[in-house]
């Protein structure tokens, strides 16, 4: 993983790659030549050689999934049951699982131009029907882990529903491997709340891109489906309003805060990591609805590059404030009203973004929209 | 293993929801009160290790504290899922269940 200099402008190598492979022949002639003449500054000849035959390769080893079935037990992975390009199975768990992580990949494959989990085409392992009464899902450093809720109790008592059942949830678990290999976001203390919450935010957007809903029509529930009849809730986390998912006499209330005033310091849950997600998880929102649309396009893609390309393992929310405002403004100019929209995030959070000084990049910015322009790709143009 | 009381923490996992519970052994039905005790003495509880997770807590992974008091004084063991021996899991879902029945307010 390179970092990317703060001072150059710069059109990230994945969107270039993607306009390199799918585009036009003078799409790609342009987009090949940008590249040269940017990896030729940096004196990076082998890397141009390595991308310019990685760019016209057929791609090798793209979506591969594995869904294996525990049968109610703790070992892992379990009995296969279902392989890529096999016919549905009976059982819904394992349809689930292999349709969400399809989905996931889709997502992180179509949209952000990365094959898979790490980048590189890794398998995709998911285990449904994980031990009895299992009320949880989990990513266990190789694989996704599902269980189904509480379907050992009576019906009266159960709380939740198989974890399968809700999408975003399916890509929240394949997310955490993302991080892993990318900002590598310590699980614990700010550091796991910023994993949690980017797991939140891919999760909520393969949902939104399944739907193809915009910004201002998703729900921006994590978990919708999950909580039994027998629950005051709508969903496990509202990232457009944190702390109102759920008011239940047996669960108690959502303890998301919204805003750093009300951050948790607690020694629980790693530290808060799924309570002070919230604040972060609103950012994204507030961002997203700024801009319009579908928010896996533009807050995804700044979201994206900085989990990429900035984030480090001890990164707390002050740095990821600073970090999407200045891929912003990398990605679309300085002062853009995409940089403004990611501004406006934080701010209504409780957090000041320090941009490093309001210089505008030698080149003025705004070159992925001048490059997309020029070869007719660009967006209407905005406001 | 003369097992008095027993205080038990779940933490974690994907909702990050805690559930505990803290009972006396004799304040439990006795098939169940039993039952826990043969599970205890099974794993040997009061010669496992405080910490069976490892350094690195995995994401959305429930953690469990189990504290075990007898007459010789008490035991505390934290584990993870992944973490937990194959023989702990039916204590768990035991302990998980009485932590869970709704308390009298």
């Amino acid at each position: 993983m390179h970092k990317h200099s703060a001072v150059n402008c710069f059109i990230p190598p994945h969107i270039l790659k993607n306009i390199a492979t799918k585009g036009t022949e003078s799409q790609k002639f342009l987009a090949i030549s940008t590249l040269k003449t940017s990896e030729q500054m940096r004196g990076q000849r082998q890397a141009l050689a390595d991308f310019t035959t990685a760019a016209f390769r057929v791609a090798v080893g793209g979506k591969e999934r594995v869904v294996y079935d525990a049968k109610n037990g703790s070992r892992l992975p379990g009995t296969v049951v279902r392989k890529e390009g096999d016919a549905p199975a009976a059982d819904v768990a394992i349809n689930e699982a292999y349709d969400g992580s399809g989905t996931t990949y889709d997502l992180f494959n179509d949209v952000y131009q990365r094959n898979s989990i790490d980048g590189n085409g890794m398998r995709l392992d998911s285990t449904v029907h994980y031990q009895v009464g299992y009320d949880n899902a989990f990513w266990d450093g190789e694989q996704m882990v599902y269980g189904d809720g509480d379907e050992n109790l009576p019906v009266s008592e159960r709380l939740f529903n198989r974890f399968t059942i809700a999408l975003d949830v399916i890509g929240h678990e394949l997310t955490h491997g993302v991080t892993q290999y990318e900002a590598k976001l310590m699980y614990s203390q700010q550091p796991g709340a910023l994993n949690e919450s980017m797991s939140d935010v891919f999760g909520s957007l393969v949902k939104q891109y399944k739907l193809q809903q915009t910004a201002t029509e998703a729900n921006w529930i994590i978990g919708q489906g999950l909580l039994s009849e027998n629950v005051n809730g709508v969903g496990i986390r509202s990232m457009k309003a944190p702390g109102t998912a759920y008011d239940d006499p047996v669960l108690g209330k959502d303890p998301q805060p919204g805003h750093m005033k009300d951050y948790v310091n607690t020694i629980g849950d790693n530290g808060g990591v799924h309570i002070n997600s919230g604040i972060p998880n609103r950012a994204f929102y507030v961002t997203a609805v700024e801009l319009g649309g579908s928010a896996w396009e533009k807050a995804g893609q700044i979201w994206y590059v900085t989990l990429k390309d900035k984030l480090t393992a001890s990164s707390k929310f002050q740095d990821c404030a600073n970090m999407t405002y200045q891929v912003a403004g990398q990605l679309f100019g300085a002062g853009s009203i995409e940089q403004q929209a990611v501004q406006k995030g934080w701010t209504d959070v409780g957090l000041t973004v320090d941009g490093g000084g309001t210089t505008p990049p030698p080149d003025g910015g705004g070159c992925l929209e001048a490059l997309l322009r020029l070869i007719g790709a660009a967006p209407a143009a905005k406001r | 293993m003369q097992v008095e009381r027993i205080k038990f923490e779940r933490t974690g996992g994907f909702a990050g929801m805690r559930i505990a519970t803290d009972v006396k052994l004799h304040d439990l039905p006795d098939e169940q009160a039993s039952r826990i005790s043969e599970l205890l003495d099974d794993l040997d509880f009061d010669e496992l290790p405080e910490q069976l997770a490892g350094k690195d807590s995995l994401p959305d992974q429930f953690t469990y504290k189990i504290t075990v008091e007898t007459k010789k004084g008490e035991h505390t063991v934290v584990t993870g899922d992944a973490s937990a021996p194959e023989k702990m899991q039916e204590l768990l879902q035991l302990l998980n269940r009485l932590a869970r029945t709704p308390k009298k307010q």
